[in-house]
């Protein structure tokens, strides 16, 4: 096994003890596991940042030298990447532990995914994947798919919140940020997400329009990426239009995730350009 | 009648419900094959229902007459929507609000407002050049002992989503030329020969180009795992004969000539190909030739004349080997060359003697060896002319400007009031934005800053 996949292996553990912790900083109220769970997410990060630089490296070595980023094993890794990366500024930003244990089990869910179920070898490129475009195409896509996790994770917070009953909450209620807090940040990630989704899919049909000899030809990935923005574009606008708030507006957010993961995921069962992620 | 129409392109309503027709179309198109991804599927279906399917123009979907109907539809109400609301923009970005306006002043909190030591009369030109420095859009209005200043800022910010609207049509009308006056069009041409006819994608039909293609040269190159790293045509473009453009095409590299840019889509091989083929002379030099089949070169010794008539990448499983005719006055030899004729006769000794046309060295005193095959490779390529991209480019790019516009952007308006309170100040900032209220609240302690440090 060659080191950089040993070292990501190890991460996605890492990443299981932070979310664990983090679940345990919700339930219990204790700054303390918040505090482990953050530094634990951040050393994660480290390693995960070294063993994505040793790959690189190693791929050089190897005589075919590219950025990790070019099959779905390699992907995954990237998306949790992004996904705890943006998490951990986040977090320094709003000052609150509480989100950390809606969003990092995702990081982990794509490592665990990654290491268990697709093959980690460095693969060479093939002439189609032969293009810068596409590594900024890859960047911005998995940072809008992370900022868009994270709003998820806000919406799910925002839902849980909802079952608070009575005079006096349970602590654990009491600790959950306010529901005015968690709809406005929910609608800045969702604005961080759209704008990179958006820049996303611009590189991406530039780097079509190179390979493919057509900047836009309705294959399968494409066209879920259109509908993913267009969710996204619908809940900006029944917020800025309509006034929509709150329970709608975590409810969007979710379904805005599951139409990403099937761009993500479900469109490689359908036939089309994108099969090599 | 003006009027219904109006208000039914203008309505929320009507944009949510094509925006999910159009959704769940994209989504049955994207499990439909569509035409060009190869007629495979169809023959699972039913002919009733590819009929069906056919009227309804569903295995080309994206292009179909009820697809671009919904498109225009969009954006229709894409137009009529913003137009709609274009002038309550148009009065926020232009009209300066009177500085004594109540409204803004109610409900302040209370770190919206200080007092400073001081009289008003002192304070009052310390305030307005810093406000007049902040904002260029500054008013200022005076009442019995009392001040009011107005300034504004990021009053651009409110055509941040009139821009993107706006691109997202110059988007579509790069499409749209680009779907009318463009074309797609693939061609394969053999390694050597040239073409100047292409055969249309979409609109089928053959379409004569202008110019000529030539094939030069196509190579494959593989990594050690067996995995493609490049493939690579020669192509020149010729016009009279005279070649004008030279150059290797690969993937992600295109070539445009003409208007019209070259892809790198696919390749395949041809029968036939090129032999490498050895001839040797007892005791003498030994000469290496390429050649093609059907093609013929001459032995000199001999005054034979060697015909190349079939070249053949696998003979019955026995791997690459070429039949030639040697013709010579007295008539003529045929005789089967085989790459791997050493393990053929390690496998089966007396093969030589069985079929005498398999033997090497029958026609005496030469020897021939097959070195290999060179694959008669075809280039496959795909052209495209979009008179469109160039638009949607710049649509792109709008999109890109409107999106920070809208959402990094903030009109911040200020309303300050300065009041006698018994030979001190009494200064209250009421604010308003029409987005990022957090902004707008560091804007108000920022103010309040450094009007307390006037005092």
């Amino acid at each position: 096994m060659i080191i950089n996949t040993v070292i990501l292996s190890w991460v996605t553990f890492i990443y299981f003890g932070s979310a664990i912790f983090y679940i345990f900083k919700m339930v219990t109220g204790k700054e303390f596991w918040g505090s482990l769970a953050s530094i634990i997410a951040f050393i994660g990060l480290i390693a995960q940042t070294a063993g994505l630089i040793l790959r690189w490296l190693e791929s050089y070595k190897m005589g075919i030298g590219h950025a990790p980023l070019s099959n779905l094993y390699e992907s995954l890794i990237f998306f949790s990447w992004t996904i705890v990366l943006l998490y951990l500024i986040f977090e320094w930003r709003i000052k609150t532990k509480n989100l950390g244990a809606f969003v990092i089990p995702f990081a982990f869910f794509s490592m665990a995914f990654a290491s268990l179920s697709v093959k980690s070898g460095i693969q060479p490129l093939i002439p189609a994947l032969q293009s810068n475009w596409l590594i900024s195409h890859v960047i911005t896509c998995f940072f809008g798919y992370a900022a868009l996790t994270i709003a998820c994770g806000l919406g799910f917070m925002y839902l849980l919140k909802g079952l608070e009953k009575g005079e006096k909450p349970h602590l654990f209620f009491r600790l959950l940020p306010g529901r005015e807090i968690v709809d406005e940040l929910t609608y800045q990630s969702v604005v961080i997400g759209f704008i990179f989704l958006t820049l996303g899919i611009i590189t991406g049909s530039v780097w079509a329009y190179s390979a493919w000899g057509s900047y836009w030809s309705w294959d399968p990935k494409e066209t879920w990426s259109l509908i993913t923005w267009l969710i996204y574009a619908a809940m900006l606008h029944s917020r800025f239009v309509r006034g929509w708030r709150g329970k709608r507006m975590a409810i969007m957010s979710i379904i805005g995730f599951a139409s990403v993961l099937f761009t993500y995921f479900g469109v490689n069962y359908l036939p089309g350009l994108h099969s090599y992620f | 009648m003006k009027k219904p129409l109006f208000s039914f392109l203008s309505s929320i309503k009507l944009t949510i419900i094509l925006l999910i027709i159009i959704a769940v179309a994209s989504i049955v198109g994207t499990i439909i094959p569509q035409q060009y991804e190869g007629g495979e599927t169809f023959r699972h279906l039913s002919p009733g229902l590819v009929k069906v399917f056919n009227s309804l123009q569903l295995f080309d979907m994206y292009h179909s007459i009820w697809f671009i109907i919904l498109m225009v539809l969009l954006s229709l109400n894409l137009i009529v929507c913003s137009l709609n609301r274009l002038p309550a923009s148009w009065k926020l970005f232009s009209k300066i609000p009177s500085p004594d306006r109540k409204k803004p002043f109610e409900n302040l909190q209370p770190e919206s407002v200080i007092l400073i030591e001081k009289d008003r009369n002192e304070v009052i030109s310390g305030v307005e050049d810093f406000l007049r420095r902040k904002y260029k859009k500054f008013r200022r209005k005076d009442a019995d002992r009392i001040t009011y200043f107005y300034g504004e800022k990021g009053a651009y910010s409110n055509f941040g989503v009139y821009i993107i609207h706006l691109s997202i049509l110059i988007i579509i009308t790069g499409a749209i030329i680009g779907s009318l006056l463009g074309f797609e069009a693939f061609v394969n041409i053999p390694e050597g020969e040239s073409t100047y006819t292409v055969h249309l994608t979409r609109q089928k039909g053959v379409k004569k180009l202008d110019f000529t293609v030539r094939c030069d040269k196509f190579a494959i190159s593989f990594y050690d795992n067996g995995m493609p790293k490049e493939y690579r045509s020669n192509l020149s473009f010729l016009k009279d004969n005279n070649v004008i453009l030279q150059g290797p095409l690969l993937v992600n590299h295109p070539i445009t000539f003409n208007g019209i840019r070259f892809y790198q889509a696919s390749y395949g091989t041809n029968p036939g190909g090129r032999a490498h083929i050895t001839v040797r002379r007892e005791n003498k030099q030994e000469t290496t030739i390429t050649i093609k089949q059907k093609d013929s070169f001459f032995l000199n010794e001999k005054n034979a004349k060697v015909t190349i008539v079939k070249i053949e990448k696998n003979f019955m499983s026995m791997g690459p080997a070429v039949l030639m005719h040697i013709q010579n006055p007295k008539g003529t030899v045929r005789l089967w060359i085989f790459k791997r004729i050493e393990q053929m006769k390690d496998r089966i000794p007396d093969l030589i003697k069985k079929v005498p046309t398999f033997n090497p060295g029958r026609y005496k005193p030469y020897y021939f060896e097959l070195n290999r095959i060179e694959p008669n490779y075809y280039t496959g390529l795909q052209l495209s002319h979009d008179p469109g991209v160039a638009i949607v480019a710049i649509g792109s790019l709008f999109v890109i400007l409107g999106l920070f516009v809208t959402f990094f952007s903030s009109h911040k308006r200020l309303w300050v009031r300065l009041d006698n309170q018994d030979g001190k100040t009494k200064i209250s900032v009421g604010a308003r934005s029409n987005k990022d209220p957090v902004g707008l609240k560091r804007e108000v302690e920022y103010l309040l800053r450094h009007f307390s440090s006037i005092g």
